[in-house]
């Protein structure tokens, strides 16, 4: 082994032939793509999170202008710490925040809504009609007496539990929104609106009076939140680049081994951003987990090239042709590694969402490039620096000094252990599969599921869900109606008969709609008496009682009309049980006069998702474990070496999910691609442990002779490549944004797992599925023919 | 049969999405006239017009055709079954088993077995057509009468025959529309003779126990057709009915005739309390007025009730106190007519319509969000 050898083919030497030119291409291009991923933008765009082909969402988007007014909005709650609202200091402050709302831009100004807008108003009937006048007394000036004046109108308005907290500790600045700006046409900035929020309104003002305290809630705040947490990844990125090169460093003890990779799977991100960027893509908060993996992917790939390079320089060659060794020995297996991680994260297509489906891209382009610089420019570096003498002492002292550990670890293969390692795996298995029974799909918790439950947001959130009459989770029913009748009497009367069902249901707390505000206001004109509290049938009463209505409740040509269904939860099966309801309730009543459609809302967004979800991922189980199956059947043309190597990959499927029960993880978006790329890059370990297993049993070894010299061989960089891996995504779990942290506790399970089932369940499986005698045989008289 | 039924439309539905969608199935909400009221838990958690206490049991009267009745003084309650779902909102019982609830489209329900199931007697189409059938009988009188009448009683009936004429052309043009006018008051005597009344002036009186209704407005005069929401009998047999405007009627012959007073107060009256004393009564509505009148009405004396929240239902206690209970969750009442009245207005603001004295400083308030247990004041416990 030691003459160089000769055979050189046509790619090998088209490379290293020609590796200035190559070099200087690589740095232009570096230069290029570098300059267009730092410029790449954060981009948390609602649509792109949604299921849009689902036909819920569909209906959503068809009638967006028309609920254009329901939905965005923020509330600015300001909370005395001390006392009541009742103070002069407290006024003031209020007033100059809701002045500071006003020309925020973005702010729909003609609704802006706060104890000092003109707009809150208080009404009481009179002998001769009605009464009123804005809640902010006339001649307001801060006394004791107009105070108690504005506490009196407070209680005659209908604003406590509205704009005032029931405890009079707060009272609310409503700020509905533009989703594109009237003056400029430019859409709404949410980070740059969430920023003024924070800077002008809550640090401004909670400096400025300290006995305040302010919350804020809303669609927009909660997106620019996320844009927030989208920017956190970057120091993220810096804690693993650290810690795999500190890593990387001791597994190699060789600076130019540890800088070289490190560098190339740098270069391999900033092309995939770039490239991204040059496609027309933003960094939304799931593709923005991407460079992680092509990272740790480029290092673990890029240890397979020092490592093959310190063996070769070990045995005398020069940089340049130890590089070229090494290359030579790993192009083929190195693609086909990678090619089955893409096949993997293909299959997160079959998810109906465009962030998934944009994942799927990224990384697929992500695992593209990393076949060009971590398998073409990092042996091309290497072939100008070499191996340091520390890396290439390193290798020569490793191989003794590990044999006794890899001795004790290949029984695993051995008659006795196995069958124990079969049983405990059986024992998992079953605990896995017993606790897997409570998994859910959707999202669990409690507000605003992207956001951690500790978040800023989620504490104002419930804030406000506990002084004040609301609820989180919004099911919104479009009723769709000919031009100018969705007030008819007959679509109040079935939108009533429709908010009654469900309001008999457990799981729901409320419902709104026009027939709501018909029969209050009803009442209202008829001096107030509750005897009067019902839909009259005479449609000028109706239609003078919905003149004043909240503009979200109507359309402009009075076409359309929601029926909001608060509930109490967003669970899955909250979430299926009512949007089941109501579709019973639209096949029976729908007509010309009035179409129950499904569904936008919170909830109703949650609800097409997990449908898609659920319907998703048993498609996609079958589709990944078929392709890794077939891979693995193509590369081994055997069913026992798909067994042996699939079969562990299943049981960290199954214990992940019974982790994701017990922990509370749902089934979701975000948690679903974790599957596909747990197995498909998992599978790697056991293709790297299989292909040197046969290879030494057709050598003539025994099971366990042949196990011990696999392991010896390529056991380390196997078990090097799961803690980089596990390293790439495990900083994630301390993001801001709750999803994120998901995917990285279950990333860095099943990447740890799926490393410990190849080393430890497959030479067990090994053991009772191969025959050494029969697979030599069998090679023997193949080689015959 | 349900079943094979349901499965059978799921199938269709599934084969026709497509043509699901170009034409929808043309089944209509059905009527509240027609809809049975719903057995729901909710019915005490949901608004409540008014109660009735039989003594041994209560009955209380909602929105979307709920009846409730409790046996152990508002503690636990038990659904009525009601062939509507309209909105109920007045009660009545003429014996303890012999009661009568109104409400919305002119609905009027009888229950013979003490408030535990109901069957529809009278709705707003039949009252119109009552109604119109006698008013056209009153005008073909009224010119009749206009003919025979000497020449300076001609402008006054001319008036009063202006009036029907207008009144009747409403009640056409609402026919039209459907039974749009709700009942609001029950008075029942016995199980045989009540009253029903309620939107513009509508009343009917049924000496059969509802198997037939008369139009009684022409016995009132209520030209302007002002709403009638309240009706009560006094000790010593006198009969008040108090409406919108100040409007106070009263019958000393059991309801034949009628003879309208001169209103102390114009704004709306929202009930009417007897005492113990003959012809004694205290009325009250809008905006905390309150009322009292030893007299059958001839003279009144204002009575400062402290309060601006609007008033719909009253009752004396045992130890001569009044409690009242109105709009924006207030709570008005007195220990004794030597006590000024305090107003507490409840925490959750709730409006309420009806109270029933459950026991020794015990209220059942109902309201805007069903029922619940106070003390006297109207406090919770």
């Amino acid at each position: 082994m030691s003459n160089p050898p000769t055979s050189e083919p046509l790619l090998e030497r088209l490379i290293f032939n020609n590796r200035t030119i190559i070099l200087i291409g690589f740095l232009i291009l570096t230069l290029f793509l570098g300059y267009n991923a730092v410029k790449i933008q954060p981009d948390a765009s609602f649509e792109r999170m949604i299921p849009l082909e689902h036909p819920y969402i569909v209906n959503m988007l068809e009638h967006r202008d028309d609920l254009e007014n329901l939905g965005n909005f923020v509330r600015i709650a300001v909370e005395a710490k001390e006392g009541d609202i009742f103070t002069q200091e407290y006024m003031q402050t209020l007033k100059e925040i809701t002045d500071e709302v006003f020309y925020l831009s973005g702010v729909d100004r003609s609704g802006l809504k706060s104890l000092w807008t003109p707009n809150v108003r208080w009404v009481e009937v009179t002998e001769q009609g009605f009464q009123g006048g804005t809640v902010i007394p006339d001649n307001y000036d801060g006394s004791r007496e107009k105070l108690e004046e504005l506490r009196q109108n407070i209680l005659r308005s209908s604003e406590v539990g509205r704009l005032v907290a029931d405890n009079f500790k707060s009272t609310v600045v409503f700020a509905p929104l533009y989703e594109t700006n009237p003056e400029t046409g430019e859409p709404l900035d949410y980070g740059a609106f969430s920023k003024e929020l924070e800077e002008k309104i809550r640090q401004k003002y909670e400096q400025s009076n300290p006995n305040i305290d302010i919350h804020i809630v809303g669609f927009a705040k909660k997106v620019g939140d996320l844009i927030e947490g989208i920017g956190s990844i970057a120091y993220f990125a810096g804690i693993t680049i650290l810690l795999t090169t500190l890593l990387l460093f001791w597994y190699s003890r060789c600076v130019a081994g540890t800088l070289v990779p490190v560098f190339s799977s740098i270069v391999a991100v900033f092309w995939q951003l770039g490239i991204l960027r040059l496609l027309g893509y933003g960094l939304d908060p799931y593709s923005v987990l991407v460079p992680f993996l092509v990272f740790a992917i480029g290092i673990s790939h890029g240890v397979q090239v020092v490592n093959a390079m310190a063996i070769e320089a070990a045995k005398g060659f020069d940089p340049m042709m130890a590089a070229r060794l090494a290359f030579r020995a790993l192009y083929i297996p190195g693609i086909l590694a990678l090619v089955s991680d893409a096949f993997g994260f293909l299959t997160l297509l079959f998810i109906e969402v465009d962030v998934i489906k944009d994942l799927a891209v990224a990384a697929g382009l992500g695992v593209a490039i990393v076949i060009i610089t971590n398998l073409v420019l990092h042996p091309l570096i290497m072939s100008h620096i070499g191996i340091t003498k520390g890396g290439i002492r390193h290798v020569q002292n490793h191989g003794e000094k590990q044999d006794r550990k890899w001795r004790l670890m290949s029984n695993f293969a051995n008659p006795k252990v196995a069958p124990i390692s079969l049983l405990i795996a059986t024992l998992g298995l079953g605990t896995g599969l017993y606790f897997k029974q409570d998994i859910k799909v959707g999202d669990l918790d409690e507000g605003a599921p992207e956001l951690r439950a500790d978040s800023r947001y989620n504490k104002d959130n419930a804030f406000l869900i506990d002084n004040y009459s609301t609820s989180a989770d919004v099911l919104v029913v479009m009723v769709k109606t000919p031009v100018e009748q969705c007030a008819q009497y007959d679509v109040l009367m079935a939108m009533d008969s429709l908010q009654w069902e469900l309001q008999n249901m457990p799981g729901v707390q409320s419902s709104a709609s026009l027939a709501n505000v018909s029969k209050v206001v009803t009442k209202a004109l008829n001096e107030g008496n509750w005897k009067w509290y019902s839909i009259s049938r005479n449609q000028t009463i109706i239609n003078a009682s919905i003149r004043d209505a909240p503009s979200g409740l109507i359309n402009t040509d009075c076409s359309l009309t929601p029926v909001l269904v608060f509930l109490e939860d967003h669970k899955a099966e909250t979430l299926e049980t009512v949007v089941a309801r109501v579709e019973e309730f639209s096949d029976k009543y729908s007509n010309e006069q009035h179409e129950f459609l499904l569904a936008a809302g919170n909830a109703g967004v949650e609800a097409a998702t997990n449908e898609v979800i659920s319907s998703a991922k048993n498609m996609m189980l079958v589709f990944v474990y078929g392709v890794v199956s077939i891979l693995c059947f193509l590369s081994f043309r055997s069913i026992r070496a798909v067994v042996c190597i699939v079969v562990p990959l299943g049981l960290t499927s199954v214990l992940c999910e019974a982790i994701m029960a017990v922990s509370g993880i749902g089934i979701k978006v975000a948690t679903l691609p974790v599957i596909a790329l747990g197995v498909g890059i998992g599978v790697d370990y056991g293709i790297y442990i299989y292909a040197k297993l046969e290879r030494f049993i057709l050598d003539g070894m025994s099971l366990q002779e042949a196990y011990f010299e696999t392991l010896r061989s390529t056991g380390k960089a196997v078990m090097f490549t799961g803690v980089t891996l596990g390293l790439g995504v495990v900083t994630w779990i301390f993001s801001p944004i709750k999803f994120q942290a998901d995917m990285g506790f279950l990333l860095f399970f099943m990447f740890l797992w799926n490393m410990i089932g190849a080393i430890w369940l497959l030479p067990a499986l090994a053991r009772f599925l191969l025959q050494p005698e029969k697979m030599r045989a069998r090679a023997a008289a193949k080689a015959a023919k | 049969m349900a079943k094979w039924l349901t499965r059978k439309t799921i199938g269709a539905i599934c084969l026709g999405v497509s043509l699901a969608a170009a034409a929808p199935s043309a089944i209509a909400v059905e009527d509240v006239l027609v809809k049975p009221a719903r057995d729901t838990d909710l019915a005490t958690q949901n608004l409540l017009n008014d109660a009735v206490d039989l003594g041994e049991r209560i009955v209380a009267v909602g929105e979307r055709g709920h009846i409730v009745y409790s046996d152990d003084r508002g503690e636990t309650w038990s659904q009525a079954e009601v062939p509507v779902s309209v909105t109920l909102t007045a009660v009545d019982f003429g014996t303890p088993r012999h009661g009568w609830a109104v409400g919305h489209s002119g609905a009027v329900l009888h229950s013979s077995d003490a408030g535990e199931t109901w069957q529809l007697q009278l709705d707003g189409v039949e009252a119109a057509r009552i109604a119109i059938a006698a008013k056209e009988e009153r005008a073909v009188a009224l010119e009749e009468q206009i003919e025979d009448a000497p020449v300076e009683d001609k402008g006054d009936l001319e008036w009063a025959l202006d009036d029907l004429m207008f009144s009747l052309e409403n009640l056409e043009s609402d026919l039209e529309v459907g039974p749009v006018n709700p009942m609001l008051s029950v008075w029942f005597e016995n199980d045989s003779h009540g009253f029903v009344m309620g939107a513009y002036g509508m009343i009917f009186r049924t000496r059969d126990g509802g198997d037939t209704w008369q139009d009684w407005s022409g016995e009132l005069a209520n030209p302007q057709g002002f709403h009638l929401n309240a009706m009560t009998a006094l000790k010593g047999g006198g009969l008040v009915i108090v409406g919108e405007a100040g409007f106070i009627t009263v019958s000393d012959d059991n309801g034949d005739t009628w003879e309208l007073r001169e209103s102390p107060y114009p704004g709306s009256l929202f009930g009417v309390l007897d005492t113990d004393n003959p012809d004694e009564m205290m009325v009250f509505g809008l905006r905390g007025n309150l009322l009292i009148s030893s007299d059958l009405g001839e003279r009144w004396q204002t009575i400062a009730s402290n309060s601006t929240a609007t008033l719909n239902a009253g009752a004396f206690t045992d130890s001569g106190g009044v409690i009242l209970v109105g709009n924006g969750g207030a709570v008005v009442s007195r220990a004794s007519d030597k006590h000024p009245f305090e107003t507490y207005f409840r925490s959750d603001r709730d409006g309420l319509t009806s109270l029933v004295l459950v026991g020794p400083e015990r209220l059942l308030l109902l309201g805007e969000n069903g029922v619940v247990h106070t003390n006297a004041a109207g406090k919770n416990f």
